[in-house]
């Protein structure tokens, strides 16, 4: 059987574990490719045209997929594991599915704050047939797997916050980053600029455990500032393991308050606002030189959002863009836009 | 110190009743006018959804007029924007050198009377009488309003019942105790009463679609009057009594199983009430199904396309209205009057068919 994954919106929040699941379990998966114009295109055509540009191109990922598969698999994710809801729009899309493609639609719903992942998963790959032994070694490997990937991924992006060039953040979803055609390739174009892209997506967060990391990261920071050959002789696994002492301490919940105290934004009741304003709280112990907020068009969320956002990096004097993208958005436009913030931070 | 709230349709004089009636010194805010929401977009945030930029609107001239602290209620529950609502204005507020206090309602009936209690100082059983009071407002407000949609497209003098309802409401803001409010709403029915009407079938059009917009007539172009006078008996289910008792009912279980092949899971705001209002619009024989939402409205946009097939399905006539502060009054009275035509074919139809 082969079962179809579009490459867009919900597979970004855990790219590689789906599909790698699926393999595990001895199925045969059709991921769509990459986006492109075609797929854009025939998005805009058949979603409603006040949903947001995200859906629209996940909508479009979707009509390609049909026919090409026996089943097209669409997640109802709900809330994760701290009972913070997810984007309001991903309840909906299994539904929405169903209307726009032909093709069998397979769909769980992963409400954490009612079930656990694990559980879930179970009754899925029971729908499929499948044991519970077979489920639940492919969820282990994926999730091996995954967190391999990731911790490569912030591995990666720590050592380019240490660094002395200049350095961006781009704030966004994972499918605004991770998407190419969405996004026009800026974490291409920025490096073009001669500056760093940093994905918000890719940075641990140490906030949550203690703060005497950040002291640990900030000593490291200044020791590379001086001396740019003996960061490199600093081991990443020694400090994770000094993170994990100290994760061990007992006041970690004072902590915890403090850093909400501290940063003024309201408790927000979705997963990835929480993670983001969190994120960029991180991302502030480091020397910053802009941040770029990218948020696709009609994004419900990034409207919230971004007034919290702009807020943070005003108050630290970082300079801030703010760039809508949609199915119209020229490159020449985009490119002038970046390059006139980057002139403005060199 | 000097309170004000946002406009809400005709909800604003029971809001402003209940302010008098705690003896709190109150600004109420005026109509909402294209020049409001002009003044409210100018420093709104671009991409946040309608509402807000109105209430902002609301605010700068409550402002003008004197106003200090805001009252601001959030979502009573779903996951919709309202929520960040008083958040956002603060700050666009601050940002605009309008220091004003918020009083932010968090989600709970219980959290409104608490704060409430602390502002005006009232003592608990002022606190239940003027809760009472409120309720029975609300609820004589939207019985006015049911009668309305039934005499409008039947009154043989065009215009009745409309200027017996603004006076009824004129009359109303000056109530101040409850057996005042009793004799008011006798008085107002009876008045209803009087109108001339001519009994006959006449095609009916169901309302659904997100709260606000729905229920301000101020926003939504007085689409209720619009299509009285068009000859068509308007229908809206979505009211603010209708949320509050499904919050104490906890109604939304039920809906969900009606809509059950339709739509999985909540949305947010009140998506799952559309598909199931419109359900019932359609097993009930109504003519047609308008959709009122602010544009760009996450839950709204979300079960639109479910909308559009319930109508694909079952043949009933669909309007869907985004409304925002570039929509004109011209262009959605132009589609009414498109819509009314279709919705008019549709129910002659359906009379023959139904004869023979």
């Amino acid at each position: 059987m082969k079962i179809g994954i579009p490459r867009a919106l919900i597979y970004w929040k855990r790219p590689y574990f789906w599909e790698n699941f699926f393999e595990n379990l001895g199925f045969e998966v059709l991921l769509s490719p990459k986006t492109n114009k075609e797929i854009v295109e025939i998005g805009v055509k058949i979603s409603d045209p006040e949903t947001c540009f995200s859906n629209k191109v996940y909508f479009g990922h979707l009509k390609w997929l049909e026919g090409k598969c026996d089943l097209i698999f669409v997640p109802r994710l709900r809330r994760n594991e701290e009972k913070l809801e997810y984007c309001p729009k991903f309840f909906g899309l299994p539904d929405l599915a169903k209307i726009l493609v032909k093709t069998k639609i397979l769909t769980k719903t992963f409400d954490e704050g009612k079930e656990e992942f694990e559980k879930s998963l179970l009754k899925l790959g029971e729908k499929l047939g499948k044991k519970k032994e077979e489920v639940e070694k492919a969820f282990r490997e994926a999730l091996e797997k995954e967190r391999e990937i990731k911790e490569k991924q912030e591995k990666e992006s720590l050592e380019k916050l240490k660094t002395n060039s200049k350095k961006i953040v781009l704030i966004s979803h994972p499918y605004n980053l991770y998407d190419e055609y969405v996004n026009l390739r800026i974490k291409e174009r920025l490096e073009k600029l001669g500056v760093i892209p940093i994905l918000i997506e890719e940075i641990p967060l140490t906030s949550r455990i203690s703060t005497n990391n950040s002291q640990i990261f900030t000593n490291v920071q200044e020791d590379s500032c001086s001396n740019s050959c003996k960061f490199e002789s600093y081991n990443i696994s020694d400090i994770r393991a000094q993170i994990r002492e100290n994760s061990q301490n007992p006041n970690i919940s004072d902590i915890r308050g403090q850093i909400r105290e501290n940063s003024r934004w309201p408790s927000f009741h979705w997963e990835f606002a929480k993670e983001m304003m969190e994120k960029i709280d991180e991302v502030l112990k480091y020397k910053i030189d802009g941040a770029i907020e990218i948020s696709s068009f009609a994004c419900g969320c990034d409207a919230v959002l971004k007034e919290f956002v702009e807020k943070k990096f005003k108050e630290n004097k970082i300079p801030f863009l703010y760039l809508v993208i949609d199915e119209h958005t020229g490159e020449a436009g985009f490119q002038t836009r970046l390059e006139a913030f980057i002139d403005t931070i060199t | 110190m000097k309170v004000t709230f946002p406009y809400w349709g005709n909800y604003t004089v029971a809001f402003e009743l209940l302010a008098k009636k705690l003896n709190l010194e109150v600004v109420p805010p005026e109509r909402t006018t294209a020049k409001t929401i002009e003044k409210g977009t100018k420093i709104a945030p671009e991409m946040y959804c309608f509402p807000l930029k109105v209430n902002l609107g609301n605010f700068l001239e409550a402002i003008e007029r004197g106003a200090d602290t805001i009252l601001m209620p959030t979502a009573l529950g779903g996951s919709c924007r309202l929520r960040y609502y008083p958040f956002v204005q603060e700050k666009v507020l601050k940002e605009n050198g309008k220091n004003v206090n918020f009083i932010v309602f968090d989600q709970s009936l219980l959290d409104i009377f608490s704060k409430l209690k602390k502002l005006s100082k009232a003592s608990f059983f002022k606190m239940i009488e003027a809760t009472i009071f409120t309720f029975k407002a609300l609820s004589i407000i939207e019985k006015l309003e049911r009668k309305a949609w039934y005499l409008r497209p039947r009154e043989i003098e065009k215009g009745d019942t409309d200027k017996v309802l603004l006076s009824a409401f004129k009359r109303m803001r000056e109530i101040k105790s409850f057996s005042e409010l009793l004799r008011f709403e006798r008085e107002a029915l009876k008045e209803l009463e009087q109108i001339r009407i001519e009994r006959k079938k006449v095609p009916r059009v169901g309302i659904v679609g997100e709260i606000y917009t729905v229920c301000d007539h101020a926003v939504n172009f007085e689409i209720e009057k619009k299509l009285g006078n068009l000859g068509v008996e308007v229908h809206r289910e979505m009211s603010l009594l209708y949320h509050l008792k499904k919050k104490i009912f906890f109604s939304d279980f039920f809906i969900q199983r009606k809509i059950k092949p339709y739509l999985g899971s909540t949305v947010g705001g009140h998506g799952r009430d559309a598909i199931y209002e419109m359900l019932k619009y359609v097993k009930e024989g109504f003519d047609g199904v308008i959709q009122l939402l602010p544009a760009y409205c996450m839950p709204e946009s979300t079960v639109r396309p479910i909308l559009e097939k319930i109508h694909q399905e079952t043949g009933i006539p669909f309007l869907s209205l985004s409304l925002d502060e570039q929509v004109a009054e011209a262009g959605i009275d132009t589609r009414i009057e498109a819509f009314i035509d279709v919705v008019e074919n549709y129910f002659k139809r359906r009379q023959l068919h139904k004869k023979p």
